[in-house]
């Protein structure tokens, strides 16, 4: 016997409480949705089926999808690299600069990145002004299908490799690469023998989350796909605003869901084969390498900082818009009269303008804690349990992970739009909790895994010590676990809050017409029979939420917190000294 | 004092040990000495109370412990891995089993400060956050948030592990004095054979869940009761049955049936009291400064022999040389 077994009521009730959570909002819309889609009159029915593979929209669709998934896996995955590798591996002369540029894919997305594109390649955009002046006879509207979906997703999806191989190449130890010199292996040979072998687990991870990404692709393909090329999601938003496709709508999430597990199964299986154990006792710091090869110096430099034109063309644009009167962003034209303040000063002086954001600072700041929170607690039940069935909790947060957003949204918009007794007889459709919900949920599996990674690197000796020292189980938690943590901690709400602040794909289904959230009011405005004030107000809306979450990845970063614990320690010095 | 009875650990269906019964006095610096996996960590964590017996008890002046959690019985550990919390200052790290006893703030800074002159840490360390510390200083900041509690009892396990050679002796000896001011019941745990005789008033061998032998270090180096004690603790020489039957045939009587193990320092190269002679070959020998240790092939088997450096000259291989040794401190099993 380990330990000793003690029931805690208080713990007791924690426990049912995050279990009956985890059952209604994450299993139950699921298991609804499926017997709404194959259940009809007391028997199954599969004329679901048919009725979608007869729909040739519907067929395209997850045609496109499948399409759009594999072709990202290999654009971000190049892309990705070559931004980790410009700022961080190869020494590219204004790498700090570079590096900023390739971060800003972290301070905005979804339907805000691909509306700031839309300014830049879109019918009324700048480069394509500029381009038919050039070639009068093109079309404006070039930048639509799949070119431009794959282009706007390749960019906007490379934070992943900006965050996870950015750690993964400073994690690796210098000390290789020059054993590796010492040998006489050539710097090609380093990189691809030593170098990337390293990296291999966290491409594996980004590879799934980027196919994941494409395969539940919704802003990029509705903003910029066109009539050609409609993937899956938008799809089941269109059908699913109707009670006779509905069901073809359910039938289509269905299958995304099914594709993402047969994936994740496949990722998985791939990646127990091929692992490696870094055997490091003392690790070297990274220096950045040279490239020998003058004419691919030059190669690099060029595709860097073309690479950084990408980047901050749309935002810069965005900026500049956003201070520009109406006539300005409707034809283009810049001239000195142009620039105005009209636009903030509306946003700071009327409710109606500001009230999307309070909105959406509300949900995602409250959707990111309560994540957080319901995180912590599960990693908790899970790690401190001996019984097999507290895993189930770790299942239970898990598997939003597997489906894709459409798919909890409609489940939790069919299973909550009557009463139902799961929920104490309340309706849930309708409401403004069902978006909190809806952002929670999503959020679990990603909240879940950082929290639980970042517990099981905390000594267990610490724990111990603390008892040792007569703290019992919530001081421990309190004073020790938590503040060890809290890192990790901050920086998952941030990047939730952050993800959720601009969110769409969710949105989208859930939202409250009366609470309409950034997203939704963005997206309106980039409709090209957008009112020409709500196009103005959506540039300011975006500056600002850039602004926004830079300020909280800036705190997430750890430097707020670093500033507080100096601040602390030079109080203590004070009191030390002082006697 | 501490008494184990009849104690049994079991982890799912593995016993790591099963009828431990030990006495420690009051007072005593005892030391749970063994190798990996022998049990000893898991002896010290029942009784600081991390692992709860499947049976027998934990006597603690009179009381069984058993029932007591870990948070109430007081005793004070210093883990091998430090433990310290890595978001605290060295102060707060002091302070912090003071804080949990909701103590006042002035006696808390008293009682950090005066642990932490005991323990040698300057005021400039108290403030640092103790990531900043070497190894050493934060060894001694894991020892004095353990004894500003002064708690009754204080574990140690495996604590000097992570230093480097030199610093773990230095720091061998001020732990050793610190103990003797303080007066403070000690349980050590150690693989460290040398560390173990050097600090302890006493000695618990442990192997494979079982405890050899208990005795002060010199009992258990001299009189080793069992075959594993003899060969773990220093160094030693297995005789072959040349060598004892070539003992035998020049007056001793030693068991041939047995195993015959002698210390290489009980080996001499002049004649004594009772003692028999051994010629040999040096057919190799290794110098460390202090003295030499040779490795001589005497009836067609190796015997290692040590020799002070004082200044005499050192023995070349192929060289003749006769050795000394005393049957009585031939130790069979």
């Amino acid at each position: 016997m380990l330990a000793k077994k003690r029931i805690s009521i208080p713990g007791l009730v924690l426990k049912i409480a995050v279990a009956w959570a985890l059952i209604a909002f994450v299993a139950y819309p699921v298991i609804s949705l499926l017997i709404q889609t194959f259940w009809h009159d007391g028997a199954i029915s599969t004329g679901v089926i048919g009725k979608v593979f007869s729909s040739a929209r519907a067929v395209q669709s997850l045609k496109n999808s499948f399409i759009l998934a594999f072709t990202l896996v290999i654009t971000v995955n190049i892309v990705g690299t070559l931004c980790v590798l410009f700022t961080e591996y190869w020494d590219i002369k204004g790498a700090k600069i570079l590096r900023l540029s390739y971060m800003t894919s972290l301070i905005y997305s979804g339907v805000v990145l691909v509306a700031g594109y839309k300014y830049v390649y879109g019918g009324t955009g700048l480069l394509t002004k500029l381009l038919l002046q050039f070639f009068p006879d093109m079309d404006p509207n070039w930048f639509v299908g799949y070119g431009a979906v794959v282009f706007v997703m390749t960019f906007s999806c490379t934070q992943n490799h900006m965050m996870f191989l950015k750690n993964a190449i400073h994690g690796l130890d210098y000390h290789t690469v020059e054993a590796a010199k010492n040998m006489g292996a050539g710097q090609a040979a380093i990189f691809f023998k030593i170098v990337i072998p390293v990296l291999k687990p966290t491409f594996f991870a980004i590879t799934i989350l980027t196919f994941l990404t494409g395969l539940g692709a919704m802003s990029a393909p509705l903003i910029v796909g066109g009539e050609d090329f409609q993937t899956i999601n938008p799809m089941i938003i269109t059908f699913s605003r109707s009670a006779y496709s509905r069901e073809v709508a359910a039938f289509l999430a269905v299958i995304l869901g099914v594709a993402t597990i047969i994936l994740l199964m496949i990722f998985s299986q791939v990646e127990k084969k091929g692992n490696y154990v870094s055997v490091s006792k003392t690790k070297a710091k990274l220096t950045k390498q040279k490239i020998n090869n003058p004419v691919l110096n030059v190669i690099a430099h060029i595709a860097a900082w073309l690479m950084f034109a990408i980047y901050m063309l749309p935002i810069i644009l965005i900026v500049i818009y956003s201070f520009c009167d109406y006539n300005t962003i409707m034809t283009g034209e810049f001239t000195p009269g142009s620039f105005t303040l009209e636009n903030y000063q509306k946003l700071f002086t009327s409710i109606g303008a500001v009230r999307p954001y309070l909105v959406s600072i509300a949900y995602s700041l409250g959707a990111a804690l309560l994540a957080a929170v319901i995180s912590i607690t599960c990693v908790r039940f899970v790690q401190k349990s001996k019984n097999k069935l507290n895993k189930l909790f770790e299942y239970g947060v898990l598997i939003p992970w597997l489906l894709p957003s459409t798919l909890i949204a409609l489940g939790m918009t069919m299973a909550y739009g009557d009463r139902n007794p799961l929920i104490f007889n309340k309706v849930l459709v309708g409401t403004t909790v069902i978006l909190l919900i809806g952002y929670v949920i999503i959020k679990l599996p990603f909240s879940y895994r950082m929290i639980r990674a970042a517990f099981f690197a905390v000594d267990d000796d610490l724990e111990d010590a603390a008892k040792c020292m007569g703290a019992g189980t919530l001081y421990t938690m309190r004073k020790i676990i938590i503040p060890v943590i809290l890192p990790a901690v901050m920086s998952v709400v941030i990047l939730n809050f952050n993800g959720l602040l601009s969110d769409y794909d969710l949105t989208a289904f859930l939202y409250h017409p009366l609470f309409q959230p950034l997203g939704i009011v963005i997206k309106a405005a980039s409709d090209e029979n957008a009112s020409i004030d709500a196009k103005c107000m959506s540039f300011v809306y975006t500056v600002v939420l850039m602004i926004l979450s830079s300020v909280a990845l800036y705190f997430g970063q750890g430097s707020g917190m670093q500033t507080i614990r100096r601040w602390k320690q030079k109080r203590l010095e004070k009191k030390v000294f002082r006697k | 004092m501490i008494e184990f009875k009849n104690v049994e650990i079991k982890y799912g269906d593995f016993t790591a040990f099963k009828n431990l019964n030990l006495t420690v006095g009051d007072g005593e610096f005892f030391t749970f000495l063994g190798p990996s996996g022998c049990g000893k960590t898991t002896a010290l964590r029942a009784l600081v109370g991390f692992l709860t017996p499947a049976a027998g008890q934990i006597i603690l002046d009179g009381k069984d412990l058993i029932r007591i959690p870990v948070e109430k019985r007081g005793i004070g550990m210093v883990f091998q891995s430090y433990a310290l919390f890595p978001t605290m200052t060295v102060y707060e790290n002091l302070a912090f089993g003071l804080k949990v006893k909701k103590m006042s703030a002035s006696e808390i800074d008293k009682k950090v400060r005066e642990a932490a002159e005991t323990i040698a840490i300057k005021d400039e360390q108290l403030v640092r956050n103790v990531s900043e510390l070497s190894g050493g200083q934060q060894q001694r900041v894991a020892l004095a948030r353990a004894i500003v509690l002064e708690p009754k009892i204080l574990c140690l396990d495996e604590p000097l592990s992570n230093l480097d050679a030199k610093l773990r002796v230095s720091l061998r000896s001020e732990l050793k004095k610190l103990q003797k001011n303080l007066g403070i019941t000690t349980l050590y745990v150690t693989h460290d054979q040398e560390e173990a005789l050097m600090l302890s008033d006493k000695i618990a061998v442990f192997n494979n869940g079982t405890v050899e032998q208990v005795g002060t270090p010199q009992e258990i180096y001299d009189h080793s009761k069992t075959e594993f004690v003899c060969d773990f603790i220093g160094d030693i020489n297995k005789l072959g049955v040349k060598v004892v039957s070539r003992l035998n045939k020049e007056g001793a009587s030693l068991d041939l049936n047995r195993h015959a193990y002698i210390r290489l320092e009980r080996i001499h190269f002049a004649p004594g009291q009772g003692c028999l002679k051994l010629s040999g070959e040096v057919i190799n020998f290794d110098y460390n400064g202090i003295m030499t240790k040779y490795h001589v092939n005497t009836c067609g088997e190796i015997v290692r022999v040590i020799k002070m450096n004082d200044g005499r000259p050192i023995y070349k291989n192929g060289e003749t040389i006769d050795m000394y040794l005393n049957p009585a401190d031939i130790m069979q099993y």
